[in-house]
């Protein structure tokens, strides 16, 4: 057991492999992420500002057409568009790692502004009213009273949603991107071991994964603990 | 109407013309007339689902009226109604084509008489949908253009308690009752505050001011709601049952509230199923029902000696 571990992980200091690997998956799963939370703040204005303008009402349009794509479709599937179709037809060789992590973030992007949109949805309309009663204008309440309840509400979701993100970048690896999944396929034609890397890998997984998990109650405890100070 | 009419009333505030609001297919509001006069304390009745909360967003635009014109002192805060306006409706080619007709039909009225008929008939039937005199266009543009109020500059000026209170949750009450007037540059944060603590003094809640709406009860919230209208020094203020959604032990401590502002001098106007309240304080009572008012007097002649049919059995319900 321990043999197959070092040879797998030890041995010819293949664990570097592994830390690149990891590596690359953190930066998309950041970079991902970042751009998501652009996107999807972008996206989450478009839809809730008053449709006072029929350019607006086309942007809002555009919005949703997007969020519904993306939603509807499986990532795998709009990695392989963006990669094969988009990027190789119009001849921008890119680096492999922008292209995973444009394509993670558009999608997130989605799963962003609806997790935004839901939690600025969830908050009362009546404080609207009263700020705007008060003489506030529709962007002095939104950005006093709205957002700041919204994101209590929505962080840790988004925070969810990045843990998401980290476990989905993992097929990253079919258009030969390398990030931590991928790794055992370099690792079994050195070792001819299929199991090992899998096992270490998923252990890795894990392990992220209940450190971010753990860092998310924790963002949640002092976001609650504001309603009660 | 005429525009006449619409200035002579000095001491209106709020002045309210013929105003109708839908919600799509529901006619909610079918046409209210109200002018609210400064100091006066008017009290709002009427069964539920009559349109008194919609008739008191109107108010403020929390609700836009469908037709109709709503004033607030000099200015409108709506379109212009060119239906309110004889001396624009006089502009229209309706009007013109109209006048040359009757004169010829009937010859031996007078042209008063004739003047008043032709623009009764254009109101009751609506025949200004089609208009495209110019001369009409432009009155209408000018009028508006000289009277028009920023809704948000007569929201300052018109406070607005809401039935649940609607207290800004992440905020603690000191920021509650300072954050409009020094958003707003009407204050700077040191007035504002120094106002919020003679406010919560006031109301006894000056020990609150650092906790947030969450850990208050509802008399508390309500207390500290009006008191967040009042720290920007409203000309009147209007109450969306305001004592419906408290426990019956908590009703007492807000009315005190408002009893004290009434015999400030505060402008009021209260829709309340607080019939004691009406009776105490109201200057005067109206009657709200199926989107008209049905009936308005002074408080004793409105209890004691009321006309309308559905408001004798509504008091007999309440009361
Ligand atoms: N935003 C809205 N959209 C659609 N219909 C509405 C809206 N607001 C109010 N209504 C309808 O308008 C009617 C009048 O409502 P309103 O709230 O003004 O009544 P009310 O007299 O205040 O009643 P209550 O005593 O129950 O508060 C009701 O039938 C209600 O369903
Ligand atoms: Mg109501």
């Amino acid at each position: 057991m321990f043999d197959l571990f070092y040879k797998c992980f030890i041995e010819a200091d293949r664990y570097n492999m592994y830390l690149e690997g990891l590596l690359n998956t953190v930066i998309i799963a950041i970079g991902a992420c970042l751009l998501g939370v652009i996107i999807g703040v972008i996206v989450t204005c478009i839809r809730i500002v008053p449709k006072t303008n029929i350019f607006v009402k086309i942007l809002d349009k555009i919005a949703q057409l997007y969020v519904t794509i993306i939603r509807g479709t499986p990532v795998v599937l709009q990695l392989f568009i963006s990669y094969f179709v988009l990027l190789v037809s119009i001849k921008f060789v890119a680096d492999g790692l922008i292209v995973a992590i444009v394509t993670f973030g558009i999608n997130s992007g989605a799963y962003m502004a609806e997790i935004l949109r839901g939690g600025i949805l969830a908050v009362d309309s009546g404080q609207m009213e009263a700020g705007r009663s008060l003489g506030l204008t529709w962007f002095q309440t939104f950005s006093k009273i709205i957002l700041p309840q919204a994101l209590k509400s929505a962080i840790p979701t988004m925070f969810n949603e990045f843990i998401t993100l980290i476990k989905e970048t993992s097929v990253a690896g079919y258009v030969g991107i390398k990030e931590l999944t991928k790794v055992q396929s370099f690792v079994t034609i050195q070792t001819m071991e299929i199991f090992m890397p899998l096992i270490i890998i998923a252990v890795m997984y894990l392990i992220i994964v209940l450190g971010l998990q753990y860092i998310q109650k924790r963002i949640e405890r002092r976001l609650t603990k504001g309603d009660r100070r | 109407m005429t525009d006449a009419n619409v200035k002579n009333n000095e001491n209106a505030i709020v002045r309210v013309r013929d105003l109708h609001k839908s919600f799509g297919k529901v006619d909610v509001l079918k046409g209210i007339d109200c002018d609210i006069a400064k100091g006066e304390k008017v009290v709002i009745i009427g069964p539920s689902g009559s349109g008194k909360s919609t008739f008191l967003r109107c108010l403020n635009l929390l609700e836009q009226p469908t037709k109709g014109e709503v004033w607030f002192g000099e200015n409108i805060l709506t379109p212009i109604d060119p239906y309110m306006h004889p001396q624009i409706i006089r502009l229209s080619k309706v009007y013109k084509n109209l006048l040359k007709k009757s004169k010829v039909e009937t010859p031996d009225l007078s042209e008063e008489v004739i003047d008043g008929a032709v623009i009764k008939i254009i109101k009751e039937d609506n025949l200004l949908e089609k208009e495209k005199s110019g001369a009409f266009k432009k009155a209408i543009k000018r009028l508006y253009a000289e009277k028009i109020m920023n809704v948000n500059l007569a929201r300052q000026k018109v406070g607005m308690v809401f039935q649940h209170f609607n207290l800004f949750n992440n905020l603690t009450v000191m920021e509650n009752l300072t954050l409009a007037p020094v958003k707003l540059k009407l204050k700077t944060k040191a007035e504002a505050e120094e106002r919020a603590r003679t406010l919560l003094k006031r109301i006894g809640l000056e020990e609150k001011a650092n906790v947030y709406p969450s850990t208050l009860s509802g008399g508390q919230k309500q207390r500290i709601a009006i008191v967040r209208s009042l720290a920007m020094d409203p000309d009147v203020m209007l109450f969306d049952e305001p004592t419906s959604a408290l426990d019956p032990e908590m009703v007492g401590e807000v009315l005190e509230l408002m009893k004290d502002l009434a015999s400030d001098g505060m402008t009021m106007v209260v829709v309340t199923h607080e019939m004691g309240f009406a009776k105490e304080v109201a200057s005067r009572v109206i009657f709200v029902d199926e989107g008209k008012i049905k009936e308005e007097a002074d408080p004793k002649e409105f209890f004691n000696n009321p006309k309308d049919e559905r408001l004798k059995e509504f008091l007999s319900k309440v009361l």
